[in-house]
């Protein structure tokens, strides 16, 4: 046994495992924590994915005593870490996956959601393309991932106070010259973000 | 279950009368005639007066999932729970050599050690024994105490082996199964003779592996005494509680089987399972609950699979491309399964059709039913020799398809889908493309039909409470495709609430009788029963406001603005109206009505790819999915399953199928590492259309008809790309490359 002094979710906890005990591990069979799921214990899938002093990381690769000194997100913690900065109510990835139905069964979403947050954290204007970069060691076998590329793009459009690009769900229902016309202003208010973030003081990436 | 006792019994059975129907048993589709309540037929209103269906819904147990509440089995801990994990065969045939029981025991924290097989396996992956600790940790290292030894027997786990003369046989009786044919086939024969064009190939499909996010698993909270709760990750709640309480030796009604979330089934998970038998066992035995989770080896290993098919089919067809004739010979791979396949010519009629069908058994994993069980695999044969043939008489793709076509709805989806593939731009419309470029554009399509009935046994409770908040109850379980949702969205409708009002209540097996999970026949069960169920609760309700008021239950209309009665001005807030009722609420039951459902769902897709004929390399571009589903109950969630469907067939055309080494009986892909399901790098534009066309106001299953059509286009696409024919999935850059020549 290993004594063991995390930071999760913004609280100390002090626990004890094996040694050679993954973070995933520390966390679903002493924490309780079990938002981070354990799909494959291999780093294959994804679904164990937290954030490791905002960057994403497969806990089910990391040793939990490595952990130590840094800052742990598991899904539990997004949340609270939201209102705690001065958010009202979910983060705004959790806010758009629900609405976006971006989620079937769910076993994937936590680490998916993780992913896609630590992406907004050096990124917050992504394209498309660079959603799937950041998405694509996240596996999900229910929705065909598309409802999920158009969540982030919903959280990433409401960052920047415009409407997102139509979603695939609602074109059906839209006029082809409005669902362009949509596409155009959602595309031209995301460039002008990106071009804002590069050159300004502000850019995180 | 609170529920439960306050539920207000049918009254006495009303007459029955005979309906058709069709249910899905174990995954195939079968025509039944079946008796039901000859009561007034249940409709849904009209689609234009729908203020919540038909619309996108958020999930209701969207926040739950979001913020990481969701429990799924494998989160489930219970006090004094004990771990357990399987050790399996790790060769398809071998004799249990040795196992060193009392070293694994004396491993500390080793509580029991059940061995469920002692003499010989007979398949790989087969359990052989379970070792239970008070870690998991501790139970691996009991595992690895045991020290088993097995000596190899002989063996087949592929066709040619299993075939051959003198080959070890596979449990009793011959390898290769007795034929199952339909057709004439001197008609058939006869008719491919005359036929102006005529071609003949053979088709392979591998098998595929469900690769359900979560695996499967149980935990069995049994303690002693007479009661048990058992959670599973399962697709059946009623099914395995009954199943766990015979295992456990307790009455059926003191065991009760729970599914809050399941992280994906598919087809898979129906029933306790091995592994919740020996769960069941173990804690039988201890007196202690029992959590026993399969690892993902074992997920592959073990827990069933689709059946891969090799077929081969000769067809013919006219001048102007009708079919005269189709004969196919095909032998199912299901292990030691019999596997599915389903019929041919599929969604098409020839003049004349014969067809013989095998199983070819192997010492592998049964397989098991899985999304639209045997359809995927006679798409692709079928879809792809109607291409051929198209080709072969300079017929235009799509056109051969809308002059076969079994069912005009597929002929006004084919030109739509033709339309948004971008069809009548196509430089390749009769002939395939030339591999002379960087990248090869090709154009593929396929059609597809699932009969997605109900099943007549399904019931829902709706109780609505003195405070205004309603309930509505089934004992059906929530895969992720929305049933909790249009559970309480169908409420909300009923009573003009808003969706938040309503809680819906699954996943129990305690609650009112629901249904398997298999076959698309949730929605088709489940929304009827709570339709209905919400129609004979406003009108207790009716009866009830109409004696309090001095009115006419006739009168009352329920909206959002309230309760409203056709001879009174003012209106009645519903918390109010509620609180006229007695402290116990209101309840009603409710049955499945045939009148509330649909069946035949049928669903057309295309696929733009593009080929790279230096490396072989293939990226989908563009899918195109238009699909039938009666009455949407949710758009926003039948638009997601369209799409998880179409991604499960764009990875069985490129990437996933389970690859075995022969010799050493092992399988080389048991991992997502290697058995590779489509991320988020390659999932192309995806264009998704319910096809509003079809006006019948009864719910369908949707999940099945979008899993098939999807891999015969993709296929056909990398033909008509650059005239690369690979008839044998998965399309991998090697098979592309040897089809265009380029290796040897």
């Amino acid at each position: 046994m290993r004594p063991l002094r995390l930071t999760v979710n913004g609280d100390t906890l002090e626990t004890a495992a094996p040694a050679h005990w993954t973070l995933l591990e520390v966390l679903r069979y002493r924490l309780g924590l079990t938002g981070s799921k354990q799909g494959c214990d291999k780093g294959d899938c994804g679904a164990c994915t937290v954030l490791v002093d905002g960057r994403p990381q497969l806990a089910c690769l990391t040793l939990a005593a490595l952990a130590e000194g840094h800052a742990i997100t598991t899904i539990e913690g997004l949340m609270p870490l939201h209102v705690a900065a001065g958010g009202d109510g979910p983060d705004p990835v959790q806010g758009a996956f629900d609405r976006c139905g971006a989620l079937q069964c769910g076993f994937c979403q936590p680490g998916m959601m993780l992913s896609a947050r630590a992406l907004l954290n050096r990124n917050p204007c992504p394209t498309r393309g660079e959603i799937r970069e950041a998405l694509s060691g996240n596996l999900c076998r229910c929705t065909g991932y598309t409802q999920i590329f158009e969540a982030v793009e919903l959280a990433v459009a409401e960052s920047l106070g415009v409407a997102p690009a139509p979603r695939a769900w609602e074109e059906q229902r839209m006029k082809p010259a409005e669902a362009q016309e949509q596409a155009r202003r959602a595309a031209a208010a995301l460039a002008a973000a990106r071009e804002r973030n590069d050159g300004g003081p502000g850019a995180r990436s | 279950m609170k529920l439960e006792p306050r539920a207000v019994p049918l009254q006495d059975a009303p007459p029955k009368r005979k309906v058709k129907t069709t249910q899905v048993v174990n995954g195939i589709e079968t025509e039944v005639e079946i008796e039901v309540e000859d009561v007034p037929a249940g409709q849904w209103p009209p689609r234009a007066s729908l203020r919540v269906l038909n619309h996108d819904i958020p999930r209701v147990d969207g926040p739950v999932k979001v913020s990481g509440a969701a429990r799924y089995t494998h989160d489930v801990r219970v006090p004094g729970m004990v771990w357990a994990r399987l050790l399996l065969s790790p060769l398809p045939r071998a004799r249990v050599a040795a196992l060193d029981l009392e070293a694994a025991r004396a491993v500390p924290g080793v509580v029991h050690v059940l061995v469920v097989e002692r003499e010989e396996t007979g398949w790989l992956g087969q359990p052989v024994a379970v070792v239970a600790a008070e870690t998991l940790e501790a139970a691996g290292d009991g595992l690895r105490a045991l020290a088993a030894r097995f000596e190899p027997l002989p063996w087949v786990v592929d066709h040619a082996a299993a075939v051959r003369e003198g080959a070890p046989a596979v449990g009793r009786g011959a390898n290769v199964g007795r034929p199952e044919t339909d057709g004439d086939e001197a008609r058939a024969r006869a008719a491919l003779s005359a036929s102006a064009t005529r071609v003949r190939a053979t088709y392979t499909v591998p098998v595929q592996h469900h690769a359900s996010l979560e695996t499967h698993g149980v935990v069995v909270d049994y303690r002693g005494g007479e009661d048990a709760v058992v959670y599973c990750s399962t697709q059946y709640a009623q099914g395995f509680a009954a199943e766990a309480a015979k295992e456990l030796g307790l009455k059926a009604g003191n065991v009760r089987g729970v599914v809050e979330h399941m992280g994906g089934g598919f087809g898979s998970k129906f029933g306790l399972d091995a592994q919740g038998l020996y769960a069941c066992r173990i804690a039988k035995e201890l007196k202690r609950p029992v959590h026993l989770m399969l690892d993902r080896r074992a997920e592959f290993l073990m827990s069933g699979n689709r059946s891969g098919t090799s077929m081969t089919i000769e067809a013919g067809c006219d001048a102007q491309g009708s079919l005269t004739g189709l004969v196919a010979e095909a032998w199912k791979h299901g292990g030691l399964g019999r596997g599915s396949l389903s019929g041919l010519p599929y969604c098409y009629k020839a003049g004349a059709h014969f067809r013989d069908v095998r199983s070819v058994r192997m010492h592998l994993d049964a397989s098991r039913a899985m999304r639209a069980p045997g359809h995927p695999q006679a798409s692709f044969g079928m879809e792809s020799i109607l291409d051929e043939l198209a080709y072969a008489a300079g017929l235009d793709l799509v056109e051969i398809r809308r002059r076969n076509a079994a069912h005009p709805a597929w002929v006004r989806q084919l030109d739509r889908v033709a339309r948004e593939i971008g069809w009548d731009q196509h430089p390749h419309r009769t002939q395939p493309g030339k591999p002379d470029r960087e990248e090869c554009i090709g154009i593929g399509f396929g059609i597809s039909n699932w009969g997605s009935g109900g099943s007549s046994d399904c019931e829902a409770e709706v109780r609505i409470e003195k405070d205004g908040s309603v309930v509505v109850a089934c004992a059906a379980q929530d895969l992720g495709t929305g049933t909790r949702m249009y559970m309480a969205a169908i409420a909300a409708e009923e009573f003009g609430l808003p969706v938040a009002a309503v809680t819906a209540r699954l996943g129990d097996s305690r609650l009112p009788t629901g249904v398997a999970s298999g076959g698309s026949v949730t929605t088709p069960s489940v929304a009827p029963a709570v339709k209905d169920a919400c129609t004979r609760a406003r009108g207790a309700f009716a009866a009830h406001l109409a004696q309090v008021l001095g009115r006419s239950a006739e009168g009352f209309r329920f909206g959002p603005d309230g309760v409203r009665h056709d001879g009174m001005t003012e209106r009645l807030a519903w918390s109010k109206a509620c609180g006229t009722l007695p402290a116990e609420g209101l309840s009603a039951r409710g049955k499945w009505q045939e009148s509330l459902q649909t069946r035949g769902v049928r669903c057309t897709q295309a696929a733009q790819v593009a080929v790279d004929p230096g490396t072989g390399r293939v990226r989908v571009l563009h899918m195109v999915c238009l699909q039938e589903v009666g009455l949407a109950l949710n758009r926003l969630a039948v638009k997601s399953q369209i799409q998880g469907g179409m991604i499960q067939a764009l990875g069985y055309a490129l990437g996933e199928g389970r690859q075995l080494d022969s010799a050493l009986g092992l399988q080389l892909n048991a991992s997502f590492e290697e058995y590779k399901i489509p991320h988020a790098l390659e999932i192309p534009r995806m264009t998704t259309l319910i096809d509003d066309d079809d006006t019948r106001n009864g719910v369908a299953g949707v999940g099945e008809p979008p899993a098939i059509p999807g891999a015969s286009a993709i296929a056909n696409a990398v033909h008509n790309a650059c005239g690369a024919r690979v008839r044998e999935l998965p399309i991998t850059p090697d098979k592309v490359l040897l089809a265009l020549g380029k290796v040897v």
